[in-house]
């Protein structure tokens, strides 16, 4: 079989992309586009060979999906993996294209069943893993889990080629500036405590503040405690359209667990839900729980915390 | 400039049912627009007058679903459903919108579950395009979005034809009302099928079937609050995260 590709735009995903590709079969070929930093981090987290292109300092790393689509659809692989990142996207629509291959999106792992590819994605916002065969060649959008890199892996990596982009696109990036709320105290919280609708009024915050001191966490909730409500600042909120965080520990008090609100809490390390509907979907993307009526369950949390 | 929002009229996916067995049970879901359907709409207005406006969706689904936010007119694929091969669901609308012609901009909603369709699209006609963005305008014959990256917000700016895909940042603040709904009904919607524009659509990816997610379910502590408390900030302090 010949390489499978990986498109590689930022430096997260790209030891998991290698291990999945990995699976497929020989060769992993990883084309990057952005810094020369960034090529060589991805040579040392596990492709075989890794061509560089780069972006330079104001193209959007979009504006070079043809010269990616036409270095990799010249090798006409079987499989290409790219992340999930808008960026990758891109790249990976217009290789889709080029190549006339399959594009599938929220792809866990690859195998080969004889010569079909076989690929287990992530479907209903993660209530279902989804079982897909692809007759001809597939361009695969990942989102497993990142993995660290190796970081016995012996020799210098992967060699580093550059290639000299043709058919640039006019997609310029016109300024980048921190988003409102970027440096809130939440972002970089260790321990956050979160409360959603399940609060029935303002002044019941108070014993969300005192969970909070007590574990000596940062307060955050759900969009609508913010947005509709107003209870606490905008951006506290957590979640797709507020703040992804990544604390070690993330504790959902009445909140529901909407798929919008878990997007917010991927990195979290252990994620407790405290509900009163045992059927609340906090619980499927909890590590702990509590079923219970939140205004027993925080005091009672409370006395067990000073013991 | 001349503008296509292509909005997704498909169940529901939060309505669906999963099984013990890990299957999916449709029956209860209702059709709906996307959810980011309405503020790529919004994307599409600030980018287009009125009369430059196009709605195009595929499906059987209710298609006067943009005419009643305001488009003027539509266009409907009515024998396509979105396919678990991205690229042949983009490929339906790629020949839908070479034949409305002249397209300079078209805006779609990025919806998690159909990702690869916006950029799909985008390759297939071969035009820039960002996704994930938040907000579009037109500047000076060009598009300009505004999309979130990390902890930063990017402001890019592309030359036309090109492709846009939004991300609605909340749910759809003012839904229309009875009189918008009449309107909508007046206003025209051009129903096409798969041979009429030239798509096959052949879907290359079948299904195999589903099953639930592994990984352990949580311990969930319930019964008296006191002892529940206990148990749980003893697993807490076991993990070393308290
Ligand atoms: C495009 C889009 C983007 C969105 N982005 C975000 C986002 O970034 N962040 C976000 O959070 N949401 C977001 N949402 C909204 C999201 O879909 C949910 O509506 C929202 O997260 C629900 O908030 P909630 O869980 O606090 O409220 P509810 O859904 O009302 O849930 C309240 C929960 O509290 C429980 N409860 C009630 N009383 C008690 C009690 N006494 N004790 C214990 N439990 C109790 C209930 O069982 C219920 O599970 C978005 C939606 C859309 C469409």
């Amino acid at each position: 079989m010949s390489r499978t590709w990986i498109i590689v735009t930022e430096e997260k995903p790209v030891a998991a992309l290698a291990a999945a590709a990995r699976a497929l079969g020989k060769t992993v070929a990883a084309v990057v586009v952005g810094p020369r930093a960034l090529a060589d981090a991805a040579a040392l987290a596990g492709p075989d060979e890794v061509t560089w292109i780069d972006a330079g300092q104001d193209r959007g790393v979009e504006a070079f999906a043809a010269p990616v689509a036409g270095l990799i659809a010249g090798d006409a692989p079987k499989a290409v993996l790219a992340g999930a990142s808008p960026e990758s996207r891109v790249l990976a629509g217009r290789v889709a294209a080029t190549m006339s291959a399959s594009l599938v999106p929220g792809v866990l792992s690859l195998s080969m069943a004889e010569d079909r590819i076989v690929m287990d994605r992530s479907g209903l916002d993660g209530r279902v893993i989804e079982t897909l065969e692809a007759a001809g060649p597939v361009v695969a959008i990942y989102a497993g889990d990142d993995i660290p890199a190796a970081t016995e892996r012996s020799g210098a990596g992967a060699a580093v080629t550059p290639l000299v982009a043709e058919g640039v696109a006019d997609i310029v990036i016109e300024k980048t500036e921190p988003a409102a709320g970027a440096d809130a105290g939440i972002t970089k919280a260790q321990v956050v405590v979160s409360v959603g609708r399940g609060l029935r009024k303002k002044e019941d915050l108070s014993i969300i503040r005192d969970l909070a001191s007590a574990v000596g966490g940062e307060i955050g909730c759900s969009m609508p405690v913010a947005d509709d409500l107003g209870w606490v600042e905008k951006d506290r909120y957590v979640g797709r359209s507020g703040q992804h965080i990544a604390p070690r520990l993330y504790i959902a008090v009445g909140i529901q667990g909407a798929p919008q609100h878990l997007e917010g809490i991927r990195g979290a390390r252990i994620v407790v839900g405290i509900n009163n509907d045992p059927e609340a979907p906090i619980f499927k993307a909890s590590d702990y729980g509590i079923v219970g009526d939140l205004y027993e369950v925080v005091p009672a949390l409370l006395t067990a915390l000073c013991n | 400039m001349k503008t296509v929002i292509v909005y997704k009229w498909a169940r529901n996916p939060e309505d669906a049912a999963v099984r013990a067995d890990g299957t999916v049970d449709w029956r209860n879901a209702r059709m709906t627009a996307g959810e980011d359907d309405f503020a790529a709409l919004e994307a599409a207005r600030a980018i287009a007058p009125e009369g430059e406006l196009i709605g195009l969706t595929i499906g059987d689904g209710d298609a006067s679903w943009a005419l009643a936010r305001g488009v003027l007119q539509a266009v409907a694929v009515t024998d396509a459903a979105p396919l678990a091969d991205n690229a042949a669901t983009a490929a339906i609308i790629a020949a839908a919108i070479r034949r409305i012609g002249g397209v300079d901009a078209v805006v779609i909603g990025d919806s998690e579950e159909y990702s690869g369709v916006p950029v799909a699209l985008a390759g297939l006609l071969g035009w820039p395009a960002v996704a994930h963005a938040t907000s579009a305008e037109a500047a000076g014959g060009r598009i300009r979005v505004v999309r979130k990256q990390g902890r930063n917000d990017q402001t890019i700016s592309l030359a036309t034809p090109a492709v846009i895909s939004i991300a609605a940042a909340s749910p759809e603040k003012k839904v229309p009302g009875m009189k918008e709904l009449l309107a909508a009904r007046k206003r025209p919607i051009t129903r096409q099928t798969l041979a009429d524009i030239d798509a096959a659509g052949p879907d290359g990816v079948t299904t195999k079937g589903t099953r639930l997610p592994d990984g352990a379910a949580a311990r969930l502590f319930d019964g008296d609050p006191a002892n529940a408390a206990r148990q749980l900030v003893a697993a807490l302090r076991d993990e070393g995260v308290l």
